[in-house]
């Protein structure tokens, strides 16, 4: 409901429910109204989302392709440079068959941009666009696509991407032929090749089903790169706009190499829109999960923009989920110390108990009254601390990563051990991970 | 059963093992709770310390009895023990280091050649002794020495016995 549906917070999520269900009851007959426990929840979940949700939302971005846009049709070369767009939220069809470029667990949803969306459209990273002809482009990287001015014929290249052209379905194609002003010559090969080569990393055709109730995608067409263009079923309108900031590094660069025609750049900025689009979509999207967290909000939204390796980057940990072995480290000298006051008076304490004893024979106090040698032996200076140090070793490695769970088995051997672990939770890296059987092995 | 060559016998003291008290009971619940690298075996009565730099791993009993095994050599099973006391008494006990005793010394060597254990058992008849149904090496008992050497047929050895400064 708030989350993105990983399997850890739909369980988190799942947790609460019972709880608050549960309680309900009990807060009623103490009189609490039940606004206080809505109070509750609404925290409860906040507090889990903002240190969950970076690990969810995190995930996303880098890794999965949430949705898959498909850039409007309609296109008027007035509009361009205007609105990039209020993000549109059509509702949600699963894609059903997408090759995820990593792993995604999730089902993208599919979203279009509306009709009369304007270019150029900002596409923030790990998002799929889809093509009028139904081919996918998975976005690494935030991308402009833009509208390639009138009379322009798609030139599309993805060299290594050709072979995986998938032809349009039927009624994709329905949308291109009337789409005279998305129609732009044959490239000469920068322009096509720099929406190309700014995806070119991370695009990949992925084969699709169309989505028919969608309202015909836009037509994001890719001329071949080489002057034989054939009429692609993808279309990109490309504005003469100038790409926005939003061209980023990766795409500079390799514009830079083909920059010099303006046309590259329109294409970009296209994607651009659609990045845009989708960004401010993801920013009400995670506005709407009333993550009290701001960072996660307000730095996702920006993340985007941002180049693709940095995103994980940027995203913080606080709280809980930190790792705090510094402070840890320093903890751990200073009990010591004390504790080491303590001992040393117990020590002296003792050693004076058996000392007054004269050395030869126990005391009565002592247990063993019999062993009589023993009392010859009392080696009692433990030195605290001195030469009967503790092992220096211990503490080095105490880190944040718990896991809490039921053990089927335990085994050892000398100093291999083997695990056998079933139903638990573990943190680990600041994420939550929930498991009904894991193994595992480790060497002491 | 002479070793008359020249070439040196390589004898290696492998394992020693002492004991000593802590005069105190011990929780043996809180040390399994609270203590690093133990394991506790409620079955048994006992909770396995072991620590790393001697290479040591100590029982500990509740009534306050800790053996010590796995030391190369008696000192390193007396540093390794006090340590041990040391953590002990870290974690809030009362320990007094106490009747440290060597208990067991294991070396292990091995003869050049191959020897035959019915004919050495024959030769050596009270002093060795060999059952191979029970044990495939034969028994030789030092008494003076209060040594045990266990010889096999390939022509490995060990050889175990008290410490050099055990307590009466």
């Amino acid at each position: 409901m708030l989350t993105n549906s990983g399997p850890v917070a739909k369980l988190y999520l799942s947790i609460i429910d019972d709880v608050i269900e549960s309680m309900k009851e009990l807060f009623l007959d103490e009189g609490l109204e039940d606004r206080v426990l809505d109070d509750l929840r609404h925290l409860w979940e906040s507090k889990m989302m903002q240190s969950k949700a970076m690990e969810d939302f995190r995930k996303n971005n880098v890794n999965s392709t949430n949705f898959v846009l498909q850039l409007p049709v309609s296109y008027t070369q007035a509009d361009r440079n205007q609105d990039l767009a209020a993000p549109v939220m059509i509702p949600t069809t699963q894609n059903i068959h997408s090759l995820p470029v990593k792993n995604n667990t999730k089902t993208p949803a599919t979203f279009s941009l509306p009709a009369a969306l304007a270019y150029p459209v900002q596409i923030p990273a790990g998002v799929t666009l889809q093509t009028a002809s139904g081919q996918l482009y998975k976005v690494n990287v935030p991308v402009v696509v833009t509208q390639a001015p009138v009379g322009q014929q798609p030139a599309s290249h993805l060299s290594k991407k050709v072979p995986e052209r998938s032809k349009v379905p039927a009624s994709q194609p329905a949308a291109i032929p009337p789409n005279p002003v998305l129609l732009h010559e044959p490239e000469p090969s920068s322009a096509p090749s720099s929406v190309i080569t700014q995806t070119r990393t991370s695009l990949a055709l992925i084969q699709e089903n169309s989505l028919p109730h969608e309202p015909p995608g836009a037509e994001v067409t890719l001329g071949e790169n080489e002057a034989n263009s054939q009429p692609e079923p993808l279309n990109i309108g490309v504005t003469a706009s100038p790409c926005p900031q939003f061209l980023d590094f990766q795409i500079s660069a390799e514009e830079a190499a083909f920059a010099q025609k303006k046309h590259s750049r329109d294409i970009d900025e296209i994607l651009k829109e659609v990045i845009e689009e989708e960004r401010v979509k993801a920013k009400r999207a995670r506005k709407l999960a009333g993550n009290a967290g701001n960072h996660s909000g307000t730095d996702l939204g920006l993340d985007l923009d941002y180049a693709y390796s940095e995103l994980s980057d940027i995203v913080q940990m606080d709280g809980p989920a930190d790792n705090s072995d510094p402070e840890q480290d320093e903890e751990v000298p200073p009990e010591e110390n004390d504790f080491l006051g303590l001992i040393n008076a117990e020590a002296i304490r003792a050693l004076q108990e058996e000392n007054g004893s004269d050395g030869n024979s126990i005391s009565s106090s002592s247990d063993d009254g019999g062993a009589d040698e023993l009392s010859n032996v009392e080696e009692d200076p433990l030195n605290s601390g001195d030469d009967v140090v503790e092992q220096d070793i211990p503490d080095l490695f105490d880190t944040d990563n718990v896991i809490v769970c039921q053990y089927d088995k335990i085994h050892r051997s000398k100093n291999r051990w083997k695990f056998h672990l079933k139903d638990g939770v573990m943190s680990y890296g600041g994420r939550d991970y929930v498991f009904s059987k894991a193994i595992g092995e480790a060497e002491w | 059963m002479e070793s008359n060559n020249d070439e040196a016998l390589d004898i290696i003291v492998t394992n020693v093992v002492a004991t000593f008290r802590t005069r105190c009971h011990l929780n043996l619940r809180k040390i399994a709770l609270e203590g690093i690298n133990v394991i506790y075996k409620p079955e048994v009565g006992k909770v396995l310390m072991k620590l790393r730099k001697p290479t040591i791993t100590a029982s500990i009993w509740s009534s306050g009895k800790i053996i010590c095994t796995g030391a190369t050599s008696e000192e390193e099973a007396k540093l390794g023990a006090r340590r041990l006391a040391r953590c002990l008494q870290k974690l809030g006990f009362k320990v007094r280091f106490s009747a440290f005793r060597v208990v067991n010394v294991l070396a292990v060597c091995s003869m050049p050649f191959a020897v035959h254990l019915i004919d050495f058992t024959k030769n050596n008849r009270p002093i060795a002794s060999y059952e191979p149904e029970l044990h495939p090496a034969a028994t030789y008992r030092i008494k003076n020495l209060k040594a045990t050497v266990q010889v096999f047929s390939t022509g490995s050895l060990t050889v175990t016995g008290h410490g050099t400064n055990t307590y009466p």
